[in-house]
């Protein structure tokens, strides 16, 4: 364990691991701060928010791209990581990777119910079929805009474009693979095939450059 | 090794599952190695495309974040989530939860019949065409069974199994949706499990273990210690 836990308490009215202070030069890593997080220590939650809140935020609205709504998720997002965070096994994943699979699922539980409300909305006035919201240009757009991240973009050119397309459209999009195969207008086997293919690529090539 | 399997766990991480599916897949990933070990990393890639769109949030929002979680309580810690693990099946999974658990099966069937077996009456059931080995994890280690439906006979394989208190025996169940059923009861031998029963017909889509009075029980009485599905 950390030094923190062999020094005296700073402020005895706090809990014992709280003491952010008690760390030496070294910053904390994120893994300490969403442990620290798990054993109640609001310090160590605030430091842990500066350092995830962007991905977190980013995500989501990527996700969601009503900025007010966005708002709303990232906040439910921080709470439910507050909530969750004694049950965060570092064994399992990185910290990274645990908040923005919450953050990420949240987003897309969010789109999916206010997308299914619209369609029965839709559906009385509109005969016409909806095969899922629309996707133009200026998704495409934002989304090459937005993946200007140097590793991420590395990592994605690694991509065949078939790959990328399907990855993107799933995982910003927060489209459900059979949704991602009527827009592309394939099958459904392959667009598992392109996303977990994809996801190898990405995943070996981040294991490369970290 | 299934393909199908494999795609799951790629469309899974990207939360590109529909509720059924998803609920389907969490079901079986967690009691197969192969499966937690391809969704962990997918997560890991995911996690650097979550990355790749990240924006700074207004600067207001930290305030209100850090209000709320003042005022809100924390969970407890895992300490063993058996009975969470048996509520989240569901009856709608079969037609996903069949193809991803032949899968592992597939797995287990390949490792755990060589890794286990040693008698010959086990050896025996394992030959056996519809045999399924499925493995039960619990907080002291893991229980194997085999079971198949042809002969209605299961083999309960373990080892550095804790003997039950006086009186009272381990009984392993049948679970499906529609409940429990009894199977059979086993002592372990110097630690070691390693029998075969003939049992009633049944169509379990999992097995359970508690320790229950000598001669068994007709329902659980105790908190099940080994738990794993089909």
């Amino acid at each position: 364990m950390r030094n923190s836990e062999t020094m005296p308490d700073v402020n005895p009215i706090r809990p014992k691991r709280s003491g952010l202070q008690a760390v030496p030069a070294t910053p904390p890593s994120t893994r300490d701060l969403l442990e620290r997080a798990g054993r109640g220590d609001e310090q160590a939650f605030s430091a842990l928010y500066d350092d995830v809140a962007p991905m977190v935020f980013g995500v989501i609205k990527r996700v969601i791209r009503d900025q007010a709504l966005s708002e709303e998720v990232t906040q439910e997002v921080f709470v439910e990581v507050w909530k969750l965070a004694p049950r965060y096994d570092a064994a399992k994943g990185s910290p990274h990777a645990w908040v923005s699979t919450i953050a990420h699922r949240r987003a897309v539980d969010r789109v999916r119910s206010e997308q299914s409300r619209k369609n029965r909305e839709q559906a009385d006035v509109d005969t016409k079929v909806h095969t899922g919201p629309d996707v133009g240009d200026e998704v495409v757009a934002d989304m090459v805009e937005q993946l200007d991240r140097v590793r991420v973009r590395e990592a994605l050119a690694a991509l065949s474009e078939a790959q990328r397309e399907a990855i993107e459209l799933a995982y910003y999009g927060g489209r459900t693979y059979r949704e991602v195969a009527v827009l592309l207008g394939i099958a459904e086997g392959t667009v598992k095939t392109r996303i977990r293919d994809g996801l190898i690529k990405v995943r070996d090539h981040m294991e490369v450059t970290r | 090794m299934n393909d199908d399997l494999h795609h799951l766990a790629g469309a899974y991480a990207l939360d590109a599952l529909d509720d059924n599916e998803r609920l389907a897949f969490e079901a079986h990933y967690a009691t197969c190695d192969i499966c937690t070990e391809e969704v962990r990393s997918f997560q890991e890639a995911a996690s650097s495309l979550a990355d790749g769109a990240s924006t700074e949030p207004p600067p207001n929002l930290k305030g209100q974040i850090m209000a709320q979680v003042a005022q809100t309580r924390q969970v407890g810690p895992v300490v063993i989530d058996l009975s969470e693990a048996r509520n989240r099946r569901r009856p709608n999974m079969r037609l996903i939860a069949t193809a991803v658990a032949a899968a592992c099966i597939v797995v287990a069937g390949i490792f755990g019949a060589q890794l286990l077996s040693n008698g010959s009456d086990t050896d025996d059931l394992i030959a056996a065409p519809d045999a399924v080995i499925t493995d039960l994890d619990g907080e002291n280690g893991q229980l194997q069974i085999v079971w198949s439906a042809e002969r209605d006979q299961v083999a309960i394989i373990g080892s550095d199994i804790e003997s039950p208190a006086e009186g009272s025996t381990y009984e392993l169940w049948f679970v499906n949706a529609d409940g429990v059923a009894k199977a059979a009861l086993f002592k372990p031998d110097g630690g070691n499990v390693n029998d075969v029963f003939d049992v009633d017909d049944a169509e379990p889509t999992g097995f359970g273990v508690t320790i229950e009075p000598d001669g068994g029980s007709d329902q659980p009485t105790s908190d099940i210690l080994y738990l794993g599905e089909i």
